[in-house]
C-alpha cells in the first residue's frame, strides 16, 4: 500500500499554499523528518518534512501549483505501517507510527447550492477562489455573478498576445508575486483608498538620531529614521484609535486594536513582505531598532515565522532610501491606514523670521474611508508632524 | 451513425438518461435485455415494498387492538403476489410509455461492443442487428455476489427475485448477510410468519450504517423473534428429508440450523458480461467498476457508464441521478455529477433512513462535530399515532454549524431523509434548520428539535451534551 502524504496543517488558519520547490522526486528513497517540499503561503515560507521512510513513487502536484491543507502531494511506497500479520507463533506488533500532529480534514467542501455550482460551471468560475458571503462562508449566486464580472475584466484577448509573444517575455506569476498580488487586489478592490499628504520639517528627527547613532554603535545597532517615526506613530495612534483598527465587513463592525504592532514594508527578492514589530509602544528606540534589523534580515534570507508577520495593527513603508516624492501606498488588508515616508532633504525656508536650511521629509497617508475620514487622517498626520517635529515631546517618547 | 447516443440497460439509470436524452431533441435508443425498469422496478425496491407495506399494514392493526380498533386479519400471499404484479406492470407500462413519448427507439436484446462507434444487438428472435452510434452509455446495473459453497439454485438457495416469486411462505428462513436487502426480506417474512435466522459476517447488521442505529435494528429483530448471529459465517448445507441443515460458524462455535430456505443476501457486483468492454478497451478497476470521471465519461471519449457499474452506492437514485446528468453531459449542458451527499432509505421495522456523515466518519475525516438527537418518544405526533420507536440523529461540524449528516430510524424515516439532503447540498447550519417553522403535528419537527438539541436548545427534551 502506498503511503499518501497529504499537505498537513501548518496552522495558523493557513488553508493553502504554492508549492515553491520539491527537494524529492520520484524514485527517491526519503528518510523520516527529511524536507520534501518548500510551500509558500500567503503568511510565510515553510519547509515540510516527510513523516515517514520509504521510496517516492509519484510527486501528484507540480512546482507552482497552489495546493490545499490536506490535498495528497506524494505517494511514498515500501512505508512501515502498523499492519502485521499475526500468526500462531509471532504476537501481533504494533510498528512505530508516526503521530501526525493534526487531524487532517478531508478536502474542504466548497459550500455552495447545486444551482450555484451548476451557474458556476457555465460562468466558468472556479468555486474554491471565490470567499462566500453567506453564514458559515456560504456562496451566494451574487458572489458567483460578481466574480464572474471581475474575471471578464481581467481577461486578455489571447488572440492578440500569440501574435505580439516574439516580443514578449512571458513570466508565470507565482510564489511571492502572487501573493503580493493577489493581497493588493483584495485591499484595492475592499477598501475606498484615500491617500493624504504632508511634508514633515525632519530637523530634529535628523539632529536626534545624529544624537543617538554612537550610542547604538556601542550596543551593535545600526539606527534608522524608522524607529523614531514608529515611536511617533504609536503616540499619535493611542490619540487616534481608528487608525490602529480593522474592518470586519462580515458583522459590520469596526475592531479597534488596543494594543500596537507596526508592520514595516519590507523589499525581498520578486516581491514584497510586511514583518511586524509587537508592541512597539512598549519596546524602546533600541529594542524596535534591534527588532527591525532581525526582521529585514529574516526575510531577505526567506526566515520569517507565522508569527513575524502576523498581528499587524498599523504599516509603514519607507522607500526614502530609493527616492522619489510621493507615492499612494495601498493598505496593508484588513488594517485600515498604512504611512508611507520618503527620503529627508534640505531645502531653504522662511521661519521666525529668518531663512534657514533645514530637513524636511514628506510623508503620505493612505486610509479605508468606509473607516475614516478625511479629516481625521489629516488631524492624525498633523499630529504625528507635531511630535516629529517637537524635540521635547519626540525624546520624552523614545525611552 | 444511426443514433446520437445508445443507452445499453434500461434500469432506473439507463431509461431516465434515455428519456432526457430524448427531451433535449437527441436521437437516441435504449437496449434491454429484460425488462425496462431493471432490478428496481420489476425485483427490488417496488415490489419488495409493496409487500413490505402490505405486512407493515397488518401489524399496524393488530397493533391497535383494543385501542379502538379491533379486526380479524389475515394475510393471503397470493393475492400478495397478484397485487404486487400489478404494481410493477403498471409502472413498467409508464415507463414504456414515457419512453415511446419521448421518441426512444426501444430495443430488447443483448448489446455488445464491437468498437466505440459500433454496437451489436442479439435480438429476441435469435437474430443480430449492428447499431452505429456516436456516444454510448453504459447501464448494465449489477448481480448478487455468489457465495463459495451456496450457488444460487433457486429452490434451495434463493436470490432477492426468487423470494419475490414464493408460493408458500417458508416455516424456516435462513438469510445470509444482514445487509438492506437481507434485513429487508428477514422483517417481512418474519411477520408473514416465518421463523427467520440472520448470518452476518460482521460485527453489527447494516455494516457501515451508525452504530447506534444498527443496534435499534438489532433488538427490533430480536423482539420480532429473529435469531441473529453476528461475526458468524455460513459454512457449508446439506438437505435431509426437505430440511436444509445449515452448519454456522458462530462466536459461540459451530452450531447447525435447520431451515426450509436459505436467502442469500451478501451485497452485489457490477455486471458487465458480454459486453465486450475488453474490444475496445473502457478501464475497470480491480472490483469490475467502470471508472468514470464527472462527466461520467470513461477512458473512451464517447462511452460514458452510470448506475452501479460505476463506483458508489448502488442505489436507484444514484443511477437516476446519473442519467440526467450523462444525459446533459452528452447534449453539450453543463452538468456534472457533484453531489455532494447519496441518502439511503432502508425498509425495516423499523426504518432506517441517512446521509452524509456518521459521527464516526465525520470525525474520521477530521471534523471536530457536535450532535443533535431527539428521539420519537417525545414528539407528540409520533405518540399520537403509536410510532414512538427510533430517533433523529444530526451531525454537523463544531465551528461552522455546517449540517455533514443524519441518520433517521423510526417510522417514515424514508421519507424524512430529504429534507436534509437538501440541507447538505445547500451547505445549510443547524440554525437554518431549528429556524425553519414545521407544521404540528408532524414527523419532520423532529428534524427541527434534532437541529436544536445539537445547539443545546432542544423544546421538548432535556438538553444534555451529546456524549459518545
Amino acid at each position: 500500500m502506498s503511503y499518501e502524504f497529504k499537505l498537513p496543517d501548518i496552522g495558523e488558519g493557513i488553508t493553502e499554499g504554492e508549492i515553491i520547490k520539491w527537494h524529492v522526486k520520484e524514485g527517491d528513497e526519503v528518510k523520516e523528518d527529511q524536507p520534501l517540499l518548500e510551500i509558500m503561503t500567503d503568511k510565510v515560507n515553510a519547509v515540510i518534512p516527510s513523516p515517514v521512510k520509504g521510496k517516492v513513487t509519484k510527486i501528484l502536484a507540480k512546482e507552482g501549483e497552489k495546493v490545499r491543507v490536506g490535498q495528497t502531494l506524494l505517494l511514498i511506497e515500501g512505508v512501515e505501517t502498523a499492519v502485521s500479520q499475526p500468526t500462531e507463533t509471532t504476537q501481533p506488533i504494533q510498528a512505530p507510527q508516526k503521530e501526525q500532529k493534526v487531524v487532517e480534514q478531508e478536502a474542504q467542501r466548497v459550500l455552495a447550492s447545486p444551482a450555484v455550482r451548476k451557474l458556476a460551471r457555465e460562468l466558468g468560475v472556479d468555486l474554491s477562489k471565490i470567499k462566500g458571503s453567506g453564514p458559515a462562508g456560504r456562496i451566494t449566486e451574487s458572489d458567483v455573478r460578481a466574480y464572474a464580472e471581475t474575471l471578464k475584466s481581467v481577461q486578455p484577448q489571447e488572440t492578440k498576445l500569440i501574435q505580439k509573444e516574439a516580443l514578449e517575455e512571458r513570466v508565470p506569476v507565482r510564489g511571492i508575486r502572487r501573493s503580493v498580488a493577489e493581497k493588493m487586489v483584495k485591499s484595492a478592490y475592499t477598501a475606498p483608498h484615500v491617500t493624504h499628504f504632508d511634508e514633515i520639517d525632519a530637523t530634529t528627527l535628523v539632529k536626534l538620531r545624529e544624537f543617538f547613532k554612537n550610542a547604538a554603535e556601542l550596543k551593535g545597532l545600526r539606527l534608522t529614521y524608522l524607529p523614531f517615526i514608529i515611536k511617533a506613530v504609536c503616540a499619535a495612534l493611542k490619540e487616534f484609535p481608528y487608525l490602529n483598527a480593522s474592518f470586519d465587513q462580515e458583522r459590520n463592525e469596526i475592531v479597534l486594536k488596543k494594543y500596537y504592532n507596526i508592520g514595516i514594508a519590507t523589499a525581498v527578492e520578486g516581491g514584497l513582505v510586511v514583518p511586524v514589530v509587537k508592541d512597539a509602544d512598549k519596546k524602546n528606540l533600541f529594542e524596535i531598532a534591534s527588532e527591525i534589523t532581525r526582521l529585514t534580515e529574516a526575510a531577505r534570507q526567506n526566515k520569517l515565522t507565522l508569527s513575524d508577520v502576523q498581528g499587524g495593527t498599523f504599516s509603514i513603508t519607507n522607500i526614502g532610501s530609493i527616492g522619489g516624492l510621493f507615492a499612494t501606498p495601498i493598505i496593508n488588508y484588513p488594517e485600515v491606514a498604512i504611512l508611507g515616508v520618503y527620503k529627508i532633504y534640505k531645502k531653504v525656508v522662511y521661519t521666525e523670521g529668518k531663512i534657514e536650511p533645514r530637513d524636511y521629509m514628506n510623508v503620505s497617508l493612505t486610509f479605508d474611508h468606509r473607516v475614516l475620514d478625511g479629516a481625521v487622517a489629516a488631524s492624525f498626520t498633523n499630529r504625528l508632524k507635531q511630535i516629529l517635529e517637537d524635540e521635547k515631546l519626540l525624546l520624552s517618547l523614545l525611552f | 451513425m444511426d443514433y446520437e447516443c445508445v443507452v445499453i440497460g434500461g434500469g432506473p439509470g439507463g431509461y431516465v438518461a434515455a428519456i432526457r436524452l430524448g427531451q433535449l431533441g437527441k436521437k437516441v435508443a435504449l437496449i434491454e435485455k429484460n425488462r425496462v425498469g431493471g432490478e428496481c422496478l420489476n425485483y427490488g425496491c417496488i415490489p419488495t415494498k409493496t409487500i413490505i407495506n402490505a405486512v407493515k399494514l397488518a401489524e399496524k392493526v393488530k397493533s391497535m387492538a383494543g385501542r379502538g380498533v379491533n379486526a380479524q386479519l389475515s394475510l393471503n400471499l397470493k393475492e400478495l403476489k397478484q397485487w404486487k404484479n400489478q404494481v410493477v406492470t403498471q409502472l413498467v407500462r409508464g415507463v414504456e410509455n414515457l419512453l415511446k413519448s419521448n421518441k426512444v427507439e426501444l430495443i430488447y436484446g443483448e448489446a455488445s461492443f464491437v468498437d466505440t462507434n459500433t454496437i451489436q444487438v442479439k435480438l429476441k428472435d435469435g437474430s443480430t442487428r449492428e447499431i452505429k452510434t456516436q456516444n454510448s452509455v453504459i447501464a448494465t446495473g449489477s448481480v448478487p455476489i455468489e457465495l463459495p459453497g451456496f450457488p444460487i439454485d433457486h429452490t434451495n438457495i434463493l436470490s432477492n427475485w426468487d423470494m419475490l416469486e414464493l408460493e408458500d411462505i417458508p416455516s424456516r428462513l435462513l438469510v445470509i448477510g444482514g445487509g438492506v436487502v437481507g434485513m429487508e426480506f428477514a422483517f417481512a417474512f418474519s411477520k408473514l410468519g416465518s421463523k427467520v435466522t440472520v448470518v452476518e459476517l460482521m460485527d453489527q447488521l447494516l455494516p457501515g450504517q451508525d452504530k447506534e442505529v444498527s443496534a435499534l435494528l438489532y433488538e427490533s429483530a430480536i423482539s420480532h423473534g429473529m435469531e441473529i448471529y453476528l461475526k458468524s459465517k455460513a459454512l457449508s448445507w446439506t438437505k435431509e428429508n426437505g430440511t436444509l441443515k445449515v452448519k454456522v460458524f458462530t462466536q459461540e462455535g459451530e452450531v447447525e440450523k435447520e431451515c426450509d430456505k436459505i436467502l442469500l443476501s451478501v451485497g452485489r457486483k457490477p455486471y458487465t458480461k458480454g459486453l465486450g468492454l475488453e474490444n475496445i478497451g473502457v478501464k475497470t478497476d480491480e472490483k469490475g467498476f467502470i471508472i468514470v470521471d464527472d462527466c461520467l465519461k470513461t477512458n473512451i471519449e464517447n462511452i460514458y457508464a452510470i448506475g452501479d457499474v460505476v463506483r458508489g452506492p448502488m442505489l436507484a437514485h444514484k443511477a437516476s441521478r446519473q442519467g440526467v446528468v450523462v444525459a446533459e453531459v452528452i447534449a453539450g449542458l453543463s452538468s456534472r455529477f457533484d453531489n455532494v451527499v447519496i441518502p439511503d432509505a432502508t425498509f425495516t421495522d423499523p426504518e432506517i433512513a441517512s446521509v452524509g456523515h456518521t459521527v464516526e466518519s465525520a470525525t474520521k475525516a477530521g471534523y471536530e462535530v457536535i450532535v443533535g438527537k431527539f428521539p420519537f418518544v417525545a414528539l407528540g405526533r409520533a405518540v399520537s399515532v403509536a410510532e414512538t420507536k427510533g430517533f433523529v440523529k444530526i451531525i454537523a461540524e463544531k465551528s461552522s454549524g455546517v449540517i455533514l449528516g443524519a441518520q433517521i430510524v423510526g417510522a417514515n424515516a424514508s421519507d424524512l431523509i430529504s429534507e436534509l439532503s437538501l440541507a447538505i447540498e445547500m451547505g445549510a447550519t443547524l440554525e437554518d434548520l431549528s429556524s425553519t417553522i414545521h407544521p404540528h403535528p408532524t414527523f419532520p419537527e423532529a428534524l427541527m428539535e434534532a437541529a436544536e438539541a445539537a445547539q443545546g436548545k432542544a423544546i421538548h427534551v432535556v438538553n444534555r451534551p451529546w456524549r459518545k
